[in-house]
């Protein structure tokens, strides 16, 4: 599961973007981590999150902390989206002191987060996982521009599409910047998507795309 | 995900929301003069259950059949919100170096190797899961599959990476291979991804993982490096803070 890894975009705006992932591993941690999950889930979410969610639930932009929280089991997977890199800085603080006993992962610019985990007094960097790009076919994808946005969510759930309506939903008139964002934080389940990042990029995009018709 | 065809009422508004692109056609109905619906291609939808979840439907009118086998898989991959029971884990793959720290799935001197095919809004096939996984297997590289996988679930000879000849024509929105090899061996790995890079039909992320040594230093970034593939600034890191702590220097270092 590799949903955080491939995002795509400039240092400047993966520098702000980081994805904390909570994970109990099966046949070690597994049994009884039910409450060790929801106690990081709390700590993250004290240090203010953009996003957060577990992809069998939904995010808090589909329902509510209490709901995540209370749906938690042994086994379930968190993830706490932050667009600032002191937040991560004093949850990683936080993690240190009170270890929550499960597995931590952030996804997010190597050297950036090698540079909180010091300022935090974590030391080095445990496991690493590299993204080596996209192969094959790749006249298929969407451009760039558009990929940046859809590849915030890892299980490639934000239709190229439906980027495309809201783009032009807001130039008609019918929503708002900030509805859109949301509407594209709910399609991402997990809580990956950063609202914070996803806004700035959609302002970007707005020029590029026409509408026939303003009605 | 199919439409009722007495419910829906033609008015477009899932279609955005299909990760797959436009994949629904609209329909006279047979009964109802004037009355059109939607029939969403089969063969196209991968049963993510997007459209589903976004409550797009004013009608109600999308629902997702219980599908039996082989067309069960595009569910299980596709839609995040199903488990997988073999890998007990969430989505579409497995823990891989998430939980290292206290699993030591990948020792020093191993690198994880993952290929993902199909995302973002491609879509992949089996035929071309299996051409991938062949290739890893077939070559003299050393690569050894994830057992709880659910790709390698779906093999009918995890020897070769010959997938069950039912699913070949089954389609996901992504589907992961995942193993790993020797660090030695990672040059011949990518070197069989990159030859096979124009018989696939779709696209395909490639991901490496290793342990990280105790001084900080990164042993697959000089291979990396020298081979001259290009790699993400951004990475997937484990913090080391899961407990019990798994050995990985049992000689000490």
């Amino acid at each position: 599961m590799t949903h955080s890894l491939h995002r795509r975009g400039s240092r400047e705006t993966l520098s702000r973007d980081f994805v904390v992932l909570g994970c109990p591993a099966t046949g070690v941690n597994k049994k009884g981590s039910a409450p060790k999950t929801q106690k990081f889930l709390s700590i993250c979410y004290k240090h203010g999150p953009i996003n957060l969610g577990d992809m069998k639930t939904g995010n808090i932009y589909n329902t509510t902390m209490d709901d995540i929280l209370s749906r938690v089991t042994d086994g379930t997977i968190v993830q706490c989206t932050f667009d600032n890199r002191e937040k991560i800085v004093a949850l990683l603080k936080e993690l240190k002191e009170d270890r929550p006993g499960i597995s931590v992962i952030i996804s997010g610019v190597t050297d950036v987060v090698q540079e909180c985990m010091n300022e935090a007094g974590l030391g080095p960097i445990h496991s690493l996982e590299y993204s080596l790009g996209t192969w094959g076919r790749i006249e298929k994808l969407p451009d760039f521009m558009l990929l940046q946005t859809l590849t915030m969510c890892g299980h490639a759930m934000i239709a190229a599409d439906l980027v495309g309506k809201l783009l032009r939903d807001v130039k008609r008139g019918r929503r708002t910047i900030a509805e859109c964002v949301i509407e594209m934080a709910k399609c991402c389940t997990c809580g990956n998507y950063n609202l914070t990042r996803g806004e700035g990029l959609f302002r970007e995009m707005l020029p590029l795309y026409m509408v026939h018709s303003l009605y | 995900m199919k439409a009722d065809k007495d419910k829906c009422i033609a008015c477009k508004r899932c279609f955005a929301y299909c990760p797959m692109g436009r994949i629904q056609r609209f329909v006279w109905h047979d009964r109802i003069p004037g009355r059109a619906y939607i029939e969403i291609d089969q063969e196209a939808c991968t049963d993510c259950g997007m459209c589903l979840r976004a409550n797009a439907c004013l009608v109600n009118a999308l629902y997702q059949p219980e599908e039996r086998w082989p067309r069960e898989v595009r569910g299980i991959l596709s839609n995040p919100m199903t488990m997988f029971l073999g890998s007990q884990v969430p989505g579409r793959g497995t823990e891989e170096m998430k939980t290292n720290d206290v699993k030591g799935s990948f020792l020093p001197g191993e690198v994880g190797v993952g290929v993902e095919l199909g995302r973002p809004g491609v879509g992949a096939y089996f035929r071309d899961v299996e051409i991938v996984a062949m290739a890893l297997m077939g070559a003299d590289c050393g690569y050894q599959l994830a057992m709880e996988n659910p790709v390698t679930h779906f093999m009918s000879d995890k020897t070769t990476g010959k997938l069950r000849d039912d699913c070949l024509n089954e389609k996901a929105t992504s589907a992961i291979i995942e193993g790993k090899c020797k660090l030695e061996k990672l040059p011949a790995v990518l070197k069989v991804l990159k030859e096979i890079a124009d018989k696939v039909d779709t696209v395909f992320t490639v991901e490496v993982i290793t342990k990280v040594t105790p001084e900080g230093e990164i042993p697959i970034k000089p291979v990396l490096e020298n081979l001259g593939y290009w790699f993400s600034i951004n990475s997937k890191n484990n913090m080391g803070l899961g407990e019990p702590a798994y050995n990985f220097y049992p000689q000490g270092k």
